[in-house]
């Protein structure tokens, strides 16, 4: 497998800046959009690859513990596709699955979603809704979610 | 006692820690094991509505509750806060932690029932209604942003009640929200309305502050 953790555009710097939209927080947002609720199109956003910033952060060490228990509760497509908006296109279409006792093939494979879901920073974006088409903007690593007045 | 984190920012765009966020941190450290045990072997999500200054966020981070793995959002509709809130979490060692924040209304654009801790310390001062929100960070005054924080319309209960009443599309199956109130929102019926609505519902923690008298309940899935 390629390294999976790897995103093509991202500039391998930190800005040891603290404000650091994560990757992980794609696997959480959604449309504002009451209306979108009932649509299945909502969520995952769409990142438009183009126009989306990337840095790598590495302040925070990698924890094998806490990727296991998260891993468990991604929506895993979700990752898949934004990774894809993103550039990167060699994620597995399943969920890896680990054992109790973690091989050194599984520690690699850990150690690449590390860097995607957890180093991997969006500081600058579009993100845009594939029901509504609502396009929402990350500024200075900060997702701004809220609808102007007509759509709230 | 934990410490509570070391916190300045501009008080006249962002609502500066008093009693009630006092009161809060108190009330999430009196149910440090009580949390720990709801999730153990877990990764759970944490979501702070309306951050603020980030006091809450940054103590909860500081502490590991409710555990280790933890994640955390910050929510808030006032972009200073947002700014605040990273802030606070930088001056107390907190860049390690799992941490973003954004800019939204309440929980509206986090997915449905992911939620496992849910911090509230919500607009609760009873006024004639609740302000809008101004079209421009760099609001005409100040303190647009700062009565955002503080103007609760109806009862104090109009920004609570929203956020009550779609609590069941929020939090996850073993979810648990944590909100403040103050006297004047009835809470003892609003705790009632709850558990006639399938909740449990229990005082954590109250005080008198001054003229105001402020209370922490939790509401978790029967």
């Amino acid at each position: 497998m390629d390294r999976i953790g790897k995103v093509d555009n991202c500039s391998a710097r930190s800005r040891g800046s603290t404000s650091n939209m994560k990757f992980l927080t794609t696997n959480f947002l959604k449309c504002s959009v009451k209306g979108c609720d009932n649509s299945n199109l909502n969520f995952p956003l769409h990142y438009v690859g183009a126009n989306c910033q990337l840095e790598q952060d590495e302040s925070i060490e990698f924890n094998p513990e806490f990727l296991l228990r998260i891993i468990d509760r991604l929506e895993w497509p979700a990752v898949v596709s934004v990774a894809a908006d993103l550039g990167n296109n060699d994620l597995p279409p399943n969920k890896p699955e680990f054992d109790e006792n973690l091989t050194e093939e599984d520690m690699v494979i850990l150690r690449d979603l590390h860097t995607l879901l957890i180093q991997t920073n969006i500081t600058e974006g579009q993100m845009q809704c594939k029901n509504c088409e609502h396009i929402y903007y990350i500024k200075n690593s900060i997702p701004n979610l809220l609808l102007p007045p007509h759509l709230a | 006692m934990l410490a509570t984190p070391y916190v300045t920012c501009d008080y006249s765009k962002v609502y500066e820690p008093s009693e009630d966020s006092f009161l809060l941190l108190d009330a999430l450290e009196a149910d440090v094991s009580w949390l720990n045990n709801r999730f153990d072997g877990t990764a759970p999500l944490t979501v702070e509505i309306g951050s603020g200054s980030g006091i809450v966020s940054t103590f909860l981070m500081q502490n590991n509750i409710p555990n280790m793995n933890g994640i955390y959002l910050a929510t808030d509709l006032n972009p200073w806060a947002l700014e605040a809130t990273l802030d606070t979490c930088s001056r107390n060692d907190c860049k390690t932690k799992r941490f973003d924040v954004l800019q939204t209304d309440l929980t509206s654009a986090i997915r449905k029932n992911e939620v496992d801790l849910l911090v509230f310390n919500p607009p609760y001062v009873p006024a004639e209604s609740v302000p809008y929100v101004p079209v421009s960070k760099d609001a005409v005054h100040d303190d647009e942003w700062l009565f955002l924080a503080l103007d609760g319309g109806d009862d104090g209960m109009v920004v609570t009640r929203r956020l009550l009443d779609t609590l069941d599309l929020i939090l996850s199956e073993n979810g648990v929200a944590y909100i403040l109130f103050c006297a004047r929102n009835n809470p003892e019926t609003v705790s009632s309305h709850m558990k006639l609505r399938g909740w449990n519902s229990k005082l954590v923690e109250h005080r008198k502050a001054g003229w105001e008298v402020l209370s922490v309940y939790k509401f978790f899935r029967k």
